[in-house]
This record gives C-alpha cells, sequence and structure tokens, in this order.
C-alpha cells in the first residue's frame, strides 16, 4: 500500500485519510502509548473516595516525568495557586487527553483498509492527539535546545533519527488535517458574512 | 502598541464593575504549529482567522500574548481548555503583569 496523502476534505465537516498499514500500526502504537503515560499516576491509597470519585486528587505537586509535566503543566506562576488547581482540574485534564487518543485508536482500529472518515468533534479529538504525541516526543528529542537544523543531521545509527522522522511525518499530517479544517472555517465565515 | 477598541471597552467594564480582571497568557512553544495555534484559538474562542493569527504572531515574536480576560472563573476555564489541547497557558491578575 502507498503512503498517505493526508487529510482531504469531503463534503461538508468530513476530512478523509487512508493510511497505509505500517502506518496505521505506528499511530496506533503511539496512540497506546500516550493513552497508558496519561493513566500512569494513579491515586493510590485516596483517602476520601467521594473526593476521587469527582476528579479531586490528593496529590498537588507536577508530574515529575518531564512529558507528563508538558502535557500537565501548571495553570499558575504561583506554587500555591498551582497546586490547589492542580488537585481540582488535572485527574479531568488527564482523562480529556486520554479520550482524544482514544478517539484516534478507535477509528483505526474500526478501519479495515486504512481509510478514516472524521466530523469536526472527531478532527479536534485527533489533532489534540496528535499534538499530545507531538510534545512527548518533542520533549524526548529536546526540540527547546536542539535547532531543525541540527535534528535533521542525526547520525544514521542514532535512535533519536527515527524519533524525529515520526515526529516531522506527524507534523505533516496534523497540517494536513488543519488545512482542511480552517478551508471550512473560511467558508463558514464567509457565508455568515453573506448572510449579515 | 495602539489598543484595539474591543480591549478598551473590556477594561473599562472592568474598572467600573470594580473587579480586577483576570488574564489567559499563551506562552510560546517550540513544538506547537503555528497553524494549529490559530486554529485552537479560533475553535476555542471564536476569534476571527484574522485575530487569531495575529495573537498567534504574538505569542511567536514576543513569547508570550494575552488571549483572553475575565473575572478568575473565566481564566481558569479557559486555562483548563487550552491544556486540553497542548498549549501552554497560565492565568494571573492583570494589574500583577
Amino acid at each position: 500500500m502507498t503512503a498517505t496523502e493526508g487529510f482531504k476534505r469531503h463534503g461538508d465537516h468530513s476530512y478523509v485519510a487512508t493510511f497505509a498499514d505500517s502506518e496505521k500500526e505506528v499511530l496506533l502504537n503511539l496512540c497506546e502509548q500516550i493513552i497508558e503515560l496519561l493513566a500512569e499516576r494513579q491515586d493510590h491509597g485516596h483517602d476520601d473516595p467521594l473526593a476521587a470519585m469527582v476528579g479531586i486528587t490528593s496529590h498537588d505537586s507536577p508530574p515529575e516525568d518531564e512529558v507528563l509535566h508538558r502535557l500537565l503543566p501548571n495553570a499558575y506562576a504561583d506554587q500555591v495557586d498551582a497546586s490547589e488547581f492542580r488537585r481540582y482540574t488535572e485527574a479531568t485534564l488527564r482523562q480529556k487527553k486520554q479520550a482524544h487518543a482514544i478517539s484516534m485508536r478507535i477509528h483505526l482500529k474500526s478501519s479495515d483498509d486504512g481509510t478514516v472518515d472524521l466530523d469536526h468533534d472527531n478532527a479536534n479529538a485527533w489533532l489534540g492527539a496528535i499534538n499530545d504525541i507531538r510534545l512527548a516526543l518533542g520533549v524526548r528529542l529536546k526540540v527547546e535546545n536542539n535547532s531543525h537544523e541540527e535534528l535533521e543531521l542525526l547520525a544514521p545509527d542514532d535512535p533519536l533519527r527515527g524519533v524525529y522522522a515520526v515526529y516531522t511525518w506527524l507534523g505533516w499530517l496534523q497540517e494536513t488535517l488543519l488545512s482542511a479544517l480552517i478551508d471550512d472555517a473560511d467558508e463558514d465565515e464567509e457565508s455568515q458574512l453573506g448572510n449579515s | 502598541m495602539v489598543k484595539t477598541a474591543d480591549k478598551i471597552e473590556e477594561e473599562i467594564r472592568a474598572i467600573f464593575s470594580g473587579d480586577t480582571p483576570w488574564v489567559t497568557i499563551v506562552w510560546d512553544d517550540p513544538v506547537n504549529l503555528q497553524t494549529y495555534v490559530v486554529y485552537v484559538f479560533m475553535e476555542l474562542f471564536g476569534y476571527s482567522k484574522a485575530k487569531a493569527t495575529e495573537l498567534m504572531l504574538q505569542v511567536h515574536n514576543d513569547g508570550k500574548a494575552i488571549v483572553s480576560t475575565g473575572s478568575r472563573e473565566e481564566m481558569e476555564h479557559d486555562v483548563a481548555r487550552l491544556h486540553e489541547y497542548g498549549l501552554w497557558a497560565t492565568l494571573q491578575r492583570g494589574d500583577q503583569l
């Protein structure tokens, strides 16, 4: 099977891409990893089961893992405010991010021929999931310190070379979905102007 | 920088209502694609493509931009939604900028 051409818009609010088996496998694998990563910090021995049920957690410090820290950042510069906010919101944020990746996984798994057809909400879930995967890979690649030119020059036997290839491919894939979505948004804006 | 009419109106409203406005700030990030940041601003805040692009460029060039203003609760909601989509956002009191 040939490599995907990315997402294309099909009619109103429908975004379609066909993936080769190997691409589908890579995407599924990345989804699994992100779902697992976001599930990790279980609230062991929570004192208050009712609080746990409504998503309040006993931990309020940022995750130690660098990737998780980027996915679940502090909402305030002030540490006290940041901890308080985290206690009430981190569990929900994890669930929402997991839901994006789970949605992506379901579409890929339920596609026999590698074709996925997304509506607007599914497309947003995919964008969020792809972005979380890129953020995670970006931390591993130390994109903060390494320029793209440096990353392009990684030695063929450097294990990060493969990671960088996936990272740029995901960026391209995300871009194809975005241009399809923004075309739609432009048309909606124009038609609203036309109606007013 | 010249203030937009929207911004001045927002500030005046905040002064007369006696509430200190809070702001949501988005910080520059080397991973997020520019197109993605524009799309998220359009989608979450209902901004036009032009306004969303202007804000994205401000984040890119200045390292940060105020993307929304309002009550503390509203800004916490905005930050949570931005975090859901992987943007690096914080909130703070508008008078402590």
